[in-house]
């Protein structure tokens, strides 16, 4: 693919850290972004915690920011060769650098590694999932609050657990403010990146009488720009995407990486890293709603506010029985909630979601 | 009802990028060359046509651009192939990998951007009939572009004589050039159209089939524009059948699911490709037609030595 730009990046990087390396000794942290940094979505959010490492820290960090490794064996050489240039941390913004991180973290003891999206851990290697979830119930509040149809859709790359905890969340939430909802409709892309075929999910979504569509993990802020055209609601993950559609944007789960990896950085130099397994949500300040729409009354965005605020107190947990999945079994019963594992490791679609599970 | 406008309108749009680069490709084809740069000739244009439509508000501007910035790279995969005689799928491929990354190169401080999507056609009473009127009246210009390129390709390789001409050279270079034919200029010609039409694809993928600028936007749609050529044995009907069922096939598996069908989405993901292989591969099963229609000297480079 683009290969060859990739090698000028990673070789500029090595350059600078070169000549950084006659500073007096910064802490020096590698953050390894997948793709592209635009204005909005994963990525750019990774790079906005970075600043905010940045910033907090000062002269002492020194953070090396790549973007555009994509998965595959250029990250694994930029993250190699930044552990064997003797970095003291290394930040890794996508699932596929578990297994290399892993890797590297056996190798060299003394890097603090922290991966964010995975799910193994070791002495040194540090895994960082944001409760996505979280906002994913606000939202669908705010989607059961505007629709008039009663129908939302949900667009959804591929059937992993955490996609699910978050569409179940989503509709869960929605059911919360309208009881008159009809079955969730959901198209799977079956794929991560592929923005003709977004802006075509939400326009079939939109054809059937979706006025509230979500965008999951979306790949390109294409959905949230067609709902405006189409004059349908757009809920998204990751990033306030007003922007994209200034009269539709109902709400966005925003992330906010800043101080979880400040805390982590502060471990690291502090010599104190936990390799532990870090579930963040609104409590540590990792995401919260964003972008509401003015279409919203007052007491209604107070009322989505209000139930932000019990999930920071820690009294609300969207998986709180009873819950019955959409295959008609009872998957929390009640008087019960899923704990951080059961949710992590989800594989039901709760009653009221239109779709089967692909596999 | 509402489902079957979305996926037969739709179809129009969602071929077009992949049709304009097929016909262009069967040109090129035609006359003995084959680029496997479609996908990056269409990278390129995308990021160019993109860049100059935010800057201008001008779809036609961008949509040129975006021809130009094709024909260029075309010419650097000409003049490897027809100068310096470099294997023409190696030549291809490298200059694809090019078109990909000088994209994205280009493209870099416009990731995440939109534009507004060019204006459909609305023509009183015919736009407004159910069904008909979004499919046939209500696409936009590009779309009929499409439909009148195929046309005018079909009659000017079947029915002119330079196009006569052009299919002589890709059977035999060296027997044309004997016949006082200019093998090395008409491949130039084709070579350059092919990335004209790879350009305009691009540039509509970018800013009328999905209005925002991303890397790796084309997601492989140049070499769906390859296989269709391939796959309809060069023959531009069925290239036009080609794209068309691909389109569709592509929406109908976003249609069912939003219907709730419960067919497994994988399924419906590879559809597209399995039922265009298909459905191309019963139409043209008469393999001496196959090898009628496909150009003889295909891929092989030729030099006048007189």
């Amino acid at each position: 693919m683009t290969n060859w730009m990739k090698r000028i990046l990673v070789t500029g990087t090595m350059l600078a850290g070169l000549v950084t390396a006659a500073h007096a000794d910064p802490f020096r942290i590698g953050y390894l972004i997948p793709n592209p940094v635009g204005d909005v979505g994963w990525s750019h959010e990774l790079d906005a915690g970075a600043k905010a490492i940045q910033e907090h820290f000062g002269d002492k960090v020194e953070v090396q920011t790549v973007n555009s490794l994509g998965e595959g064996p250029d990250a694994t050489r930029v993250m190699d060769k930044m552990a064997a240039d003797g970095f003291n941390m290394l930040i890794l913004g996508s699932f596929g650098y578990q297994q290399d991180g892993l890797k590297l973290a056996k190798r060299y003891p003394n890097l603090s590694v922290v991966h964010i999206g995975g799910y193994l851990n070791a002495k040194n290697f540090s895994t960082l999932a944001p409760r996505h979830y979280e906002a994913a119930y606000l939202c669908g509040m705010a989607a059961g609050m505007v629709t008039k149809s009663e129908t939302l859709g949900v667009i959804a790359a591929f059937p992993l657990p955490e996609v699910l905890n978050i569409m179940n969340a989503y509709v869960l939430g929605a059911q919360s403010t309208n009881q008159s909802l009809k079955p969730v409709k959901v198209i799977w892309l079956n794929s991560w990146f592929d923005p003709a075929k977004e802006k075509a999910s939400a326009e079939s979504l939109a054809s059937q009488g979706s006025d509230v569509i979500y965008s999951l993990f979306p790949g390109t802020p294409a959905p949230v720009a067609v709902a405006e055209q189409l004059g349908v609601y757009a809920t998204v993950t990751h990033s306030d995407n007003t922007k994209y559609a200034p009269t539709k944007h109902l709400c966005a789960g925003q992330l906010n990486f800043g101080p979880v990896l400040i805390d982590k950085v502060q471990q690291a130099m502090d010599k104190a890293f936990k390799g532990d397994d870090v579930f963040a949500g609104v409590k540590e300040g990792t995401i919260a709603v964003a972008g509401l729409n003015n279409d919203l009354s007052a007491d209604q965005k107070a009322q989505i506010l209000a139930t932000q605020d019990q999930m920071r107190a820690g009294t609300f947990n969207p998986f709180t029985g009873p819950i019955a999945s959409n295959d008609g079994k009872d998957a929390v019963p009640a008087g019960t909630a899923l704990d951080d594992a059961a949710i992590k490791s989800m594989k039901f679609l709760v009653k009221g979601i239109d779709t089967t599970i692909p596999n | 009802m509402d489902a079957l406008v979305f996926v037969l309108a739709g179809a129009m749009a969602t071929a077009t990028p992949m049709l304009l680069a097929a016909l262009g490709e069967l040109v090129v084809e035609k006359a003995g060359v084959l680029n496997l740069s479609i996908e990056g000739m269409m990278a390129i244009a995308a990021a160019i046509a993109f860049m100059v439509t935010l800057g201008t508000h001008d779809h036609t501007l961008g949509l040129l651009a975006g021809v130009v910035s094709g024909v260029l790279l075309s010419l650097v995969f000409a003049m490897l192939v027809l100068v310096f005689m470099a294997n023409q799928v190696a030549a291809g491929l490298a200059v694809g990998i090019l078109g990909l990354g000088l994209s994205a190169l280009l493209g870099r401080a416009y990731e995440g951007m939109t534009i507004l999507p060019l204006a459909k056609l609305s023509i009183p009473v015919l736009s407004g009939l159910p069904v008909i009127g979004p499919v046939l009246f209500g696409q936009d210009v590009v779309v009929y572009l499409a439909f009148a390129l195929a046309a005018l390709i079909a009659w000017f390789l079947y029915a002119t004589k330079a196009g006569l001409k052009l299919r002589v050279i890709g059977e035999n270079p060296a027997t044309a050039h004997a016949l006082g034919l200019w093998p090395v200029a008409t491949r130039l010609a084709a070579i350059a159209f092919g990335g004209a039409m790879a350009g305009l694809a691009g540039g509509y993928a970018s800013t009328v089939l999905t209005p925002v600028w991303s890397q790796d936007m084309i997601a492989g749609r140049g070499w769906i524009a390859v296989a269709l050529v391939v796959f309809g044995t060069w023959r531009p009907a069925r290239i036009v059948v080609g794209a068309y069922l691909f389109g569709a096939v592509s929406l109908l598996g976003l249609a069912l699911q939003a219907l709730g069908i419960g067919i497994p989405s994988q399924l419906m993901t590879c559809m597209p490709y399995v039922l265009t292989i298909v459905v191309l591969v019963v139409i043209s099963a008469d393999k001496v037609r196959i090898r009628l229609n496909a150009p003889a000297s295909l891929g092989e480079n030729y030099r006048p030595t007189t």
